[in-house]
């Protein structure tokens, strides 16, 4: 049972110092509750109130980092089966498998032209979290020069895909100052691997098909003092894969069963689908095999998607759209930020064919009921959004559209911004073509 | 149960049996047993006893058992001293009837003598009936309607079950003159009802009539002629059965569920016109079976509620004696009346205003200089006053302007202004009045060119010149309210009449009344308590943005965006029954002081998706009740002070809790149970449950100085009521302190209760 | 060490849903489908019932649609031109089902008629032996005027009708219970909504066992975990035994996913959003594969290709024997 606020609050130092960023002990202990602070943040909090607070805390599913000379990403720590529980909280890393057999040339190539990769989606960068570089020759001294080439042109963390513990020294010779992810221990070679693992206080994968085995490897690796696992249970069908990642991230959440509480690491190949499907349930980690930006950036948004905070909705940039190039005839409409809301009237108006500007307000990511709700969208606010975008400069008419349902704010915005005609617009974005056509004369 | 009506409809049934008897003994041998029968185009034989019995009769041998079943029905006829024959009786008399009748429909068909030839007569949009044997050919001409035919039945049947058609009437019989029956089915048309129309009164029927003045009948006009006898009138019944089968989905012999379907979801009455003899009121009580009551326009008995028909079964409605100027409004008021009784609702789709009228003109505002008239504000006084009434007392869209109009004030003048609207509903209760007199503000607002602000006695209305030169006056107020009432509140409101009052002393006299109400309201929701109902209701209307949040609202915790108290749930429970607000049955008391129902938690476990447990209704620091993001205030646990502060969500100034209110707001909101944290309506805090569990009131040491202005009299009340009568004066505002050191500090000048009561955790 | 796999007991089922009616049955149609049942989350077949897999239907319009992606018209060709042999074509892809849309216009720019959706319907039931869902413009007046004629066309087949909104159902309703056939009932994209509507259709009088919810999504990137996630609770609601929640789940990526500009054009865009025709392609089944794994039971598609890929990802979705 999670400790509520009030109880994390009674073992908090009560002084209201400050320190921590939050004006109050109990505004701490509030986030604390709702995991959007860490404990590390109050300097004077007593060793024993900390134990408490950790056991209390201790994540069902280990939080695992890996490094690169710049960058770094952390998986696991999830704590619900479906998003709208609490919401998924570490977005799975994809990684770019490059073989040591294709040469270091070759390696160097794709890495760099994976390296370079960024899209943009409404205002956030996405691109590859890093390389998966395969010791597929067998040779150390191969794999070595292999990943010394990515490294010569990426920055990113890496997984070293060696099948032996030396294969895996070799590779992390190379990769020296990062905190790369060894792949894998089996039950052949986990005493090796994880000494080689140990020494480079990096964490390891563990390969087998069977859930039972992967439960003693960790555990016998626990023993072994190895803490920072990453699970491969070997899923190559888009069945054995749902079932099994499913069964693992139960046991963790529901059984508490510590020994398979761990991250997991996929293989997808060139299977776009079975990707998606990982990325949806609960993958840590997920390789594929191919660089193609078009499948890539599919994968890509589903995955922040996916990782959206339910309760935190996606915001689109304030500020003042163009449309299907408006000039100083064009509608003006205003809408808010919510990245659904904009999507919805920013299609309709470009399938529209209108040229119009878009004028989005900031209402905290709020869609246009709700942010008038919450007085987030009110007659203030988006006469300030019309103001300081200056848009009585980008037209030459001073008319405003609003959206229906806020038909309400026409009166107050008329006051707030003198001169203009505030019209009110339908009430659904779909309706938004056939309103310009009646209603507005070029 | 009426001897007289019992005694004629089984008179009537053993006539009518009889000669279905003798009809068929005479097909039998005429024509024999295997001489097919049959309704033309449907596809459910003859369709009442196909839906009574569930036989599917092809030929006239096979009517010999519908005989037989009928004469079964037939009960001797009560002596004259037995006072008290059953309802049951007459109803199988009834059923009996209606056997007898197709079974004569059919037989005539046989013969040719169905449809019923009318020479001359032509139907409008001609008929789906081509049987070459009917003497007239595949042709519209010389010859009345007889049956529907599938084809039409199902787009009929589409439009009543989508309730574009809110009913339809059977008319029986002849009008009183040409004008009257004109007039009855004008105004049956006008309302989209479907009209049947058969029967005579010594051998003038309404079909006469109606040729006679060249009202065009037929599919085209939703007025269908049926026959000129009696025995006609089963078509409107075979297709009240058909109906069943086609969108009930029943089978034939379903009797029962047929009969409860038709009940039930067929608005359909009978209306009687001229003299009832024993045919018509043995079919009378066949329509009954099927839960169509009776109108008649001529003196006989009444049968009153008994459960056959959802309100009365037998209405007497004699025609000179309906109030009215003349034939033609009594008319009028007879239809009114059958629309009543059947429960037909009727849509009213336009606002007859002449401006433009829709939810897109709500938030206009009409300034000083483009306005024509204001009631209300500075100058004058203007009030709303809603009211329930019964049924018979008010009439339906009558609107009247007692005083004079706006014209002679001056331009930017102000009048006097009463808005009195009398509501009469068979689902309408006291206590929907509040509910429905706040609509006022929504309805008013929505015409363009009108600004309308305040309620009861602080309305304040302005037209604007634009409006007002359109033609806009006081009455179009009427015109909006009753359409809009009806177009929203249909299912409880059946009746709506407005009076605008601007004539000074009526205007006085009604103001004091509306005082009263108001006053009375007050102290009706002010006393209601928790305990005093069983019931509380639910809101999920937020749960589009935070699913798992589910407000319980009782009647002492109005929901937390403050737009919802328990009587106004309880409305709209009964407009939309299926909409965000259900009842939620309290049922065992687990703890009295913290809140805790049985009932309650169940619902808080399914409505929020298994995320919360159990709800405390009156606690802040133990399950207390989740929050949208909608709250009027959020109370939070000052724990420095033993109390708990209340920020409103109109103060933006920081709070003792160190955030500000949006701040604050992702905190207790999303739909999550934060103990010490809690989203509220403001006027939960003048509630003696308001956090009673954990010392209520007294808590209080913080309080936003808008909310302290805004309830000032209010909490006077409150500090005297929890015995503390300078209370207010020791709980700080953002004016005295932002910071817990500070509040502190003025707890202890002032000698706060709160820092001394027993810890709050 | 043995690991005992959770398995999580569920208290209630999906409703079925039959679509189509054979001969036997009535109605014209080679084959029935048959939607639901699922007595677990999706795929899950080791811890319960799946008697049905999820069916895949391809959008068929009545006339070749005026702004489609370039790349379904290449992809359609000239089967476009006329509705039956689009429905062949369709059929001849794999489809299941027919998810037959009218359009708001004739191709000379008339609004389109009742007259004209008898006559589509009627072609289209000659063309294929499929089931098929008969959906209107989504204008609820035309809808109507469309959906009527076009359900008494079809009367006996056990068609889908549509769409059901909650300003604009009774009509379809009625139309769909006069003619035996079904209704898809939409929502947009909200539990408590894709409950009321199935009571609110429930309650005319239309049988649970003809409501197919459609609760709406949104396209990869175009607020996809909006519909994801409300599908997830709908079918959690469904199997805890809420049963007003309990209709099979219909969504349509296909409509979603050529609305977006990542499909529809392959100008103007970044470079870095790769090669247009694979990038739409897997937009369209990317979404469609991540429906799936939230419950869909019917997807309406639109490319022929992504069928294909649906398909197979079905197969490999089912448990090896």
């Amino acid at each position: 049972m999670p400790l509520t606020g009030l109880e994390i609050y009674k073992l908090l130092p009560q002084t209201n110092c400050k320190e921590c960023g939050y004006p109050t002990c109990l505004a701490f202990a509030m986030k604390l509750a709702a995991k959007q602070a860490e404990l590390k943040a109050c300097p004077y909090v007593t060793d024993e109130s900390k134990s408490k607070l950790e056991a209390a805390s201790a994540p069902p599913i280990r939080l695992i980092e890996l490094a690169g000379a710049d960058g770094s990403i952390q998986v696991g720590n999830e704590t619900v089966l479906f998003r709208h529980e609490k919401t998924f909280y570490h977005r799975p890393g994809l990684f770019l498998r490059l073989t040591d057999t294709d040469g270091v040339n070759e390696v160097k190539r794709k890495a760099a032209e994976a390296e370079g990769y960024r899209a943009d989606y409404v205002g956030i960068a996405l691109g590859l979290d890093g390389f998966a570089v395969e010791a597929k020759s067998g040779d150390p001294a191969a794999f070595k020069a292999a990943v010394e080439a990515v490294q010569s042109v990426s920055t990113k963390p890496l997984i070293l895909l060696a099948g032996t513990a030396d294969l895996a020294k070799a590779g992390l010779e190379a990769a020296a100052g990062t905190r790369p992810l060894i792949h894998a221990a089996d039950r052949d070679n986990w005493q090796a691997m994880a000494e080689a693992a140990k020494a480079a206080k990096a964490p390891l994968a563990i390969r087998s098909d069977s859930l039972d085995e992967l439960a003693e490897l960790t555990s016998s690796l626990a023993q072994a003092g190895l803490e920072d696992l990453v699970l491969d249970p070997g899923v190559d069908t888009l069945y054995k894969s749902l079932f099994t990642l499913t069964s693992l991230r139960r046991l963790a959440l529901k059984k508490s069963f510590r020994s398979l509480g761990y991250p997991i690491i996929t293989f997808p190949g060139n299977d776009t689908l079975l990707a998606a499907e990982q990325i949806a349930k609960y993958a840590g980690m997920i390789v594929v095999d191919t660089f193609d930006p078009a499948l890539l950036y599919a994968l890509l948004v589903l995955r922040q998607n996916i990782y959206t905070d339910p309760q935190k909705p996606i915001q689109v940039q304030p500020g003042v759209y163009e449309i299907n190039t408006p000039d100083k005839t064009a509608p003006v409409l205003v809408t808010t930020n919510f990245s659904i809301t904009y999507f919805a009237v920013a299609n309709e108006v470009e399938g529209s064919g209108w040229p119009a500007w878009l004028v989005v307000t900031d209402a905290e990511g709020m869609s246009v009921l709700t942010a008038w709700a919450a007085g987030k969208f009110d007659a203030e606010r988006i006469a300030k959004a019309v103001k300081t975008h200056n848009i009585g400069e980008k037209v030459e008419h001073q008319k405003l559209i609003i959206p229906g349902q806020v038909a309400v704010l026409s009166g107050e915005l008329e006051e707030e911004l003198p001169g203009w005609q505030i019209m009110v617009g339908p009430r659904e974005a779909v309706d938004i073509g056939s309103y310009l056509k009646a209603m507005w004369q070029r | 149960m009426s001897r007289y009506i019992a005694t004629r409809a089984i008179r009537g049934a053993h006539a009518i049996v009889g000669e279905a008897a003798s009809m068929l003994d005479k097909a039998l041998s005429e024509k024999g047993a295997d001489t097919p029968v049959s309704f033309p185009n449907t596809a459910y034989y003859l369709p009442l006893i196909l839906g009574m019995t569930g036989r599917e009769i092809t030929k006239v041998g096979d009517l010999q058992s519908v005989v037989e079943q009928a004469k079964g029905l037939l009960h001797p006829v009560p002596p004259d001293r037995r006072w008290t024959p059953y309802l049951g009786e007459t109803l199988d008399s009834g059923m009996a009837t209606l056997l007898a009748e197709e079974t004569i429909m059919a037989l005539r068909f046989i013969y040719g003598l169905q449809p019923e030839l009318m020479p001359g007569f032509a139907l409008a949009g001609g008929t789906a009936f081509t049987s070459p044997d009917n003497g007239s050919g595949p042709s519209a001409d010389g010859h009345l309607n007889g049956p529907i035919d599938d084809i039409q039945l199902r787009s009929w049947g589409i439009q009543l079950v989508d309730g574009r058609m809110p009913g339809f009437a059977a008319i029986v019989g002849c009008a009183k003159t040409n004008e009257v029956a004109v007039k009855i089915v004008r105004e049956l048309q006008r309302r989209n009802i479907l009209t049947f129309l058969s029967g005579n009164v010594n051998g003038r029927s309404i079909i006469h009539q109606l040729k006679e003045e060249g009202v065009e009948l037929g599919y085209d006009t939703y007025t269908v002629p049926f026959g000129t006898d009696t025995e006609s009138a089963i078509y409107a019944l075979g297709f009240a059965v058909r109906s069943a089968l086609t969108f009930g989905g029943m089978k034939g012999g379903q009797a029962r569920n047929i009969l409860l379907y038709n009940k039930n979801r067929v608005f359909a009455f009978v209306l009687a016109l001229g003299e009832v003899d024993d045919l018509k009121y043995a079919t009378a009580a066949g329509a009954i079976n099927f839960g169509f009551p009776v109108i008649a326009d001529t003196i006989i008995p009444e049968i009153l509620p008994t459960g056959v028909t959802t309100y009365e079964h037998v209405v007497s409605m004699p025609f000179n004696e309906i109030e009215g100027a003349d034939d033609l409004e009594r008319a009028e008021r007879l239809v009114q009346k059958c629309i009543e009784i059947r429960g037909v609702k009727v849509r009213v789709t336009e606002v007859p205003v002449p401006v433009p009228y829709g939810s897109a003109f709500e938030g206009e505002v009409v300034r000083k200089t483009d306005m024509r008239v204001e009631f209300g504000g500075k100058h004058s006084r203007a009030f709303e006053y809603l009211l329930m009434a019964d049924l018979d007392e008010i009439e339906d869209g009558k609107i009247e302007l007692v005083g004079p109009a706006f014209d002679d004030v001056p331009d930017q003048g102000a009048m006097d202004l009463g808005i009195i609207v009398k509501v009469a509903g068979r689902k309408m209760e006291k206590d929907f009045e509040p509910v429905l007199e706040r609509q006022i503000h929504y309805f008013v607002n929505g015409a363009s060119g009108i600004q309308h602000i305040g309620q009861r006695d602080i309305a304040w209305i302005r037209i604007s010149h634009a409006a007002a030169e359109k033609g806009f006056n006081v009455k179009h107020f009427g015109e909006i309210l009753h359409a809009r009432f009806h177009a929203e509140f249909g299912s409880i409101v059946d009746k709506v009449q407005v009076t605008i009052l601007t004539e000074p002393a009526l205007h006085a006299e009604w103001l004091a009344k509306a005082r009263q109400a108001y006053e009375e309201r007050n102290v009706r929701i002010g006393s209601m308590t928790d305990e005093s109902v069983d019931t509380f209701y639910s809101c999920t209307l937020c749960q589009s943005f935070a699913p798992n949040h589910v407000c319980m609202i009782s009647p002492e915790r109005l929901g937390l965006c403050g737009a919802y108290n328990w009587l106004d749930c309880k409305a709209s429970y009964q407009i939309n029954p299926t909409g965000p607000n259900q009842p939620i049955k309290k049922q065992t008391n687990l703890d009295p002081v913290k809140g805790y129902y049985s009932g309650v938690n169940e619902f808080a476990l399914s409505a929020s998706h298994q995320q919360v447990q159990e709800v405390s209704m009156y606690s802040i620091m133990e399950n207390p009740m989740t929050a949208c993001g909608c709250f009027e205030c959020i109370a939070m646990v000052i724990p420095e002070t033993n109390g708990i502060m209340v920020l409103s969500r109109e103060d933006t100034s920081m709070s003792p809790a160190g955030m500000t209110f949006s701040t604050l707001a992702g905190m207790a909101g999303g739909g999550l149970q934060t103990p010490g944290i809690m989203g509220h309506g403001k006027f939960y805090i003048l509630s003696p449950k308001f956090i009673s569990a954990d010392g209520g009131f007294k808590r209080v040491v913080w309080m936003s100085s808008i909310l302290k202005e805004q309830m000032a009299e209010q909490l006077k009340e409150v500090a005297i009521r929890e015995g503390d009568p300078d209370l207010i004066e020791k709980i700080a505002d953002e004016r005295v302190c932002t910071d817990v050191e500070g509040l502190v500090a003025y707890l202890a000048e002032k000698n706060h209760p709160a820092p001394n009561m027993p810890p709050i955790f | 060490m043995t690991v005992e796999i959770p398995i999580e007991k569920w208290a209630a089922k999906v409703r079925e849903v039959t679509l189509g009616a054979t001969a036997a049955q009535g109605g014209t149609r080679t084959r029935t489908v048959t939607v639901g049942g699922e007595g677990t989350l999706p795929f899950l077949s080791h811890e319960g019932s799946l008697p049905h897999s999820p069916a895949l239907a391809l959008e068929v319009r009545d006339r070749k649609p005026d702004d489609w992606s370039p790349l379904l018209y290449r992809a359609w060709g000239e089967a476009m031109d006329d509705p039956g042999d689009w429905a062949k074509a369709a059929e001849a892809a794999g489809a299941d089902l027919i998810y037959l849309v009218f359009s708001s216009t004739m191709a000379d720019g008339r609004p389109n008629t009742g007259e004209n959706a008898r006559s589509v319907v009627r072609k289209v039931l000659g063309a294929t032996g499929l089931p098929l869902a008969v959906i209107g413009p989504g204008q609820a007046e035309l809808d109507n005027e469309l959906i009527v004629p076009a359900a008494e066309e079809a009367k006996g087949e056990r068609v889908m009708l549509g769409i059901c909104e909650d300003k604009n159902y009774r009509t379809i309703v009625a139309s769909a219970m006069a003619n035996d056939h079904l209704v898809q009932s939409k929502t947009p994209m909200d539990v408590n909504l894709s409950k009321q509507l199935v009571i609110l259709i429930h309650d005319m009088g239309m049988p649970l066992e003809r409501i197919i919810m459609d609760p709406t999504t949104g396209a990869l990137g175009y607020g996809i975990e909006y519909g994801y996630s409300v599908m997830e609770r709908l079918r959690l609601a469904a199997l805890q035994g809420d049963t007003m929640t309990q209709q099979p789940m219909l969504v349509n990526p296909g409509e979603e996913a050529w609305k977006v500009k990542e499909s529809k054009v392959g100008e103007g865009v970044p470079a870095v959003w790769g090669d247009w025709e694979r990038r739409a392609l897997a937009w369209e089944s990317v979404t469609a594969t991540t429906l799936l794994l939230s419950g869909a039971d019917v997807l309406i598609l639109r490319h022929p290709e992504t069928l294909k890929r649906i398909r197979s990802v079905l197969d490999g979705l089912r448990a090896p024997a």
